[in-house]
């Protein structure tokens, strides 16, 4: 038996390729709308030529038999399929001539599908409708996840490797079903997902118009932080507007099977749930922490600035979401600091946000008090307790393995980032910034146009870098680990 | 159809896995973090929490299922768990339990009123299917389908069977009273199309009438020998339930090594020699008359000291052999060593459970599991294509074959030429993972 079934991988991309050519009828739709007649040609040749790899892809290659999706496939699958979609999604970014080179294409796709936010274009106001709805709409898909989609609508994946799919796919420490079949969950999943999309951008029409509005509510509730003004938010500056981001920013960082839950009307379990009052008091801590330095440093005109735009960036920092209401450099480097904390742990998991999740937050913090108690009381037997249950001790092994390489992850990619002369400080900032799918560089990537300025090489990386953890480090490590790819 | 299990040990988690290869909603509960771990892999829901728990009941989903499974180690637990199962709203509840006293059909109007719908005691299952062996052992498996009108026999046939080396399309001169639906060579299931060769060693399983089981008999080589006299090994609580089932019928002679289950055997069944000592040891096997015994039974806790025993005992002539043989993945090996009945709690139990939620469905098909096939059965209604075709037009799946039906309650054979009827019961041979498929084939 072969190690691994490439036929298979590679067949099952093919199905899914010919998914993503369905969502770029859409922007084809924006384009035609409003007459950007040239645009809708570039994205009928993209989607025409997704369709024609993935017919090919998924009818021309049959699987060796015998085997079928098992642990390596699914994971090879998962990780693999995000480069597959970044590679066709950049098709009309470099079609429409948005981006003039593959490199910048790729990372800006990258940036997009993993909800990331980093952009390679200093002005996005001058492009091309379709465009932008572009770079928005692969946002929302990697949102809530490529796969997971995939298991809501095609019933070929929901078997018994479509488990190892969603295992890949979905964030967190434990992979919660809401039902018994997987599909069913993916649906309930998508489902709550498209209507928290929907309720937003009603609620966003009225200020915005219905293409900023739709543009905006799938960035948001990716907490992907692609804007259609380069701006950003700022743009309407209104209390309304940053009122509705936030709560639907701060949504997007909730763990969606508590959402559903509630939506079930079954709020006890959300009331109970530690980790979701860990996120609550964690966020408005740094909240009111970040509104007292900014009225002690005097930073923003009036109170009810301050504490809109220290709700804000505190939300936007800890959903991953990058959305920024002020300018970095201004803030202070003490903002700059709590935001980074922040931005390390990011939101819930099972959420759209990034970063290494709060739960797992919880758990080193738990395990920590622990270890100190144990220090006094070498006997005692204390346990992780979440939610009432104590944590497996191979559980909490894993948390703290994922924090390590996450930090690994982290400081590696920055010492690469220094070797193009890139100050301590920004490359550890943009390295983590990447890691976490927050988006917002620091120092000279902050600035428009400062990731475009990065060499070749950094931006591969920093691709790479932005899969890994919106892929939650070992789906994308493992396979390059040698024991992968050896028999066992 | 939703289903909950609770108690994920090793039938909650065969029943679970197979049920979710049917395409059903399951759900498993267990206290243990660690069995349900195992289950981690396959598209199913599992919870953790305790079978009799109101909260993690609820949280399981069990108000609104079709079916719900006790299958946790202890009796009463299960008990009690279906019956807070029905009372939250489960549509039928079956229970697990290990006392053939309360199967007893006085007691159904009690534990329907409590709310347990049916209960599963392996043991005695087991001990019907070793009583039917004995009856009949020159079969593997023996499936009476609608009242014995229609059986389907599993037969290992030999040199001096008329049937080897015949090519299925050539048997023209059997094909009216019998039809071969499957093959097990080696580790195979092979549904044969007319091509097949029947070869020595195949595992072959033929659909016939009652009347005709005699005519089986002869072109399969066999003959059916008169038991009178049956050596069991090892005396646990299997044992005892065989006992109370056949003890009157043969001569039983009992080998246990314990001594305190010797005497309460002795105590149970005064009838019935129990000696006490080690089935293993061949002297006294020679000693106890091994050679003179028509049925060798194994029964011990340990699977491989079952197979070898049925070796041995095959070895000092003993003809037909019954081994009770718990791990599922050693079942295949024991088929190859010549062992003439293989027994497992587990596969008996589930496929039992399975049978009952097929009952609630109103495809009203019903089941019997082999290791890695089954055999169910379905009823053709009105306006379904199959009424309009010939069989042999039908496209069936490769996976299924029908093996016979029944109509106007006569068992008949199925040719490719037959044209099915509403109201007629077909019984098809489908390979594992294939039963959802069954309806869809024939509407």
């Amino acid at each position: 038996m072969k190690l691994i079934n490439l036929p298979v991988v590679l067949r099952v991309q093919g199905w899914l390729l010919l998914i993503e050519a369905t969502f770029m009828l859409a922007p084809i739709a924006v384009s035609c709308y409003y007459h950007e007649w040239p645009t809708a040609i570039c994205f009928t040749y993209a989607t025409l030529l997704t369709i024609i790899a993935g017919l090919m892809m998924a009818r021309w290659l049959r699987p060796s038999p015998g085997t079928s999706m098992r642990r390596r496939e699914g994971v090879l699958l998962t990780a693999i399929i995000w480069v597959f979609f970044s590679f066709f999604g950049m098709l009309p970014l470099l079609f429409t001539g948005t981006v003039d080179n593959v490199t910048d294409a790729f990372f800006e796709t990258m940036s997009g599908f993993t909800t990331t936010g980093s952009s390679i274009i200093a002005d996005v106001e001058t492009l091309p409708r379709g465009v932008l709805f572009w770079r928005s709409m692969m946002q929302w898909i990697g949102g809530m996840g490529i796969i997971l989609f995939t298991l809501a609508v095609l019933p070929m994946l929901n078997q018994k490797g479509g488990i190892a799919l969603f295992n890949a796919e979905v964030t967190g420490i434990t992979h919660e079903r809401l039902r018994p079949r997987v599909s069913q969950t993916a649906k309930d999943l998508w489902l709550i997902y498209i209507i928290l999309t929907i309720t937003m951008t009603a609620l966003l029409v009225k200020p915005m118009g219905w293409y900023d509005a739709v543009s905006h509510a799938m960035t948001t509730m990716a907490t992907g932080g692609f804007s259609t003004k380069n701006a950003g938010l700022h743009f309407w500056n209104s209390y309304y507007v940053y009122g509705v981001a936030i709560v639907f920013m701060f949504l997007g960082g909730i763990n969606f099977s508590l959402i559903y839950n509630a939506s079930r009307g079954r709020f006890d379990r959300v009331r109970s749930n530690d980790t979701f009052r860990f996120y609550c008091f964690f966020t408005l801590l740094v909240a009111v922490v970040i509104f007292i330095n900014m009225c002690v440093e005097g930073y923003a005109s009036s109170d009810g600035d301050r504490a809109v735009f220290a709700l804000f960036d505190t939300v936007a920092a800890i959903t991953s979401t990058g959305l920024s209401t002020i300018d970095y450099e201004t803030r202070g480097e003490f903002i700059a600091m709590i935001l980074l904390v922040v931005i390390f742990f990011g939101g819930m998991a099972g959420s759209t946000s990034g970063g290494a999740k709060i739960d797992r937050f919880i758990v080193l913090l738990k395990n920590t008090l622990n270890e100190f108690y144990r220090v006094l009381h070498p006997n005692a037997v204390k346990t992780v307790r979440i939610n009432g249950r104590a944590l497996a001790h191979t559980l909490v092994a894993k948390v703290i393995a994922f924090l390590a390489i996450y930090v690994m992850v982290t400081i590696i990619a920055a010492l690469v980032l220094t070797l193009y002369e890139l100050p301590i400080v920004d490359s550890l900032y943009t390295s983590l910034a990447m890691v976490s799918n927050y988006g917002l560089g620091y120092g000279a990537t902050a600035v428009p146009g400062g990731f475009a300025a990065l060499p070749v090489a950094a931006k591969w990386m920093l691709a790479v870098e932005m899969l890994v953890g919106r892929l939650e480090l070992f789906t994308v490590l493992v396979i390059f680990t040698p024991a992968f790819w050896r028999k066992d | 159809m939703k289903i909950v299990i609770a108690g994920a040990g090793q039938v909650g988690s065969h029943l679970a896995k197979m049920l979710s290869d049917e395409e059903q909603d399951i759900v498993v509960i267990d206290r243990d973090e660690r069995n349900l771990a195992a289950l981690d892999n396959y598209n199913l829901m599992t919870v953790r929490g305790s079978a009799v728990s109101f909260n993690d009941l609820k949280g399981a989903g069990v108000s609104g299922c079709d079916l719900f499974v006790a299958v946790t180690p202890y009796e009463t637990r299960n008990i009690m768990a279906c019956s807070i199962a029905r009372s939250m709203g489960a549509r039928h509840t079956v229970s697990r339990i290990e006392n053939s006293e309360l199967m007893a059909p006085r007691h159904k109007e009690y534990f329907n009123a409590i709310g347990v719908n049916d209960l599963i005691y392996p043991d005695y299952v087991a001990s019907e299917e070793m009583a039917n062996a004995m009856r009949r052992t020159w079969v593997r498996n023996w499936f009476e389908l609608f009242d014995g009108q229609l059986i389907v026999v599993g037969v290992k046939l030999r040199a001096n069977a008329s049937l080897v080396g015949k090519r299925l399309r050539d048997l023209s001169d059997v094909s009216s009273f019998m039809h071969v639906c499957a093959i097990k060579r080696n580790r195979e299931i092979i549904i044969p199309r007319g091509s097949d060769m029947i070869i020595v060693n195949d595992i072959a399983y033929i659909a016939t009438t009652r009347d005709h089981i005699e005519e089986v008999v002869d072109v399969c080589g066999k003959v059916n020998i008169g038991v009178e006299k049956v050596m069991v090994m090892g005396g646990g609580p299997m044992t005892a339930q065989l006992l109370s089932m056949v003890g009157s019928r043969y001569r039983v002679k009992v080998i246990e090594p314990d001594y305190a289950r010797c005497e309460s055997l002795a105590e149970a069944f005064p009838n019935s020699s129990i000696v006490n000592g080690d089935a293993r040891d061949t002297d006294l096997l020679e000693e106890e008359g091994i050679g003179d015994y028509d049925v060798f039974v194994a029964l011990t806790d340990s699977s491989e000291a079952n197979i070898l025993g049925c070796m041995m005992a095959k070895e000092h002539g003993v003809r037909k052999t019954i081994a009770d043989v718990e791990n599922l993945q050693y079942i295949n090996e024991a088929e190859l060593l010549n062992i003439g009945t293989i027994i497992n709690k587990k596969l008996i139990a589930s496929s039992r459970i399975v049978q009952l939620m097929l009952d609630a469905d109103t495809s009203n098909a019903k089941c019997l599991a082999l290791a890695d096939a089954e055999v169910a059965e379905i009823v053709i209604k009105d306006g379904w294509s199959s009424t309009r075709k010939a069989v042999k037009n039908l496209s069936l799946p490769d996976e299924l074959t029908i093996a016979g039906m029944v109509r106007h309650g006569q068992g008949l054979l199925v040719n490719g030429d037959t044209v099915l009827q509403s109201g007629d019961h077909v019984v098809v041979f489908c390979l594992s993972g294939s039963l959802h498929k069954l309806e869809k084939s024939f509407k």
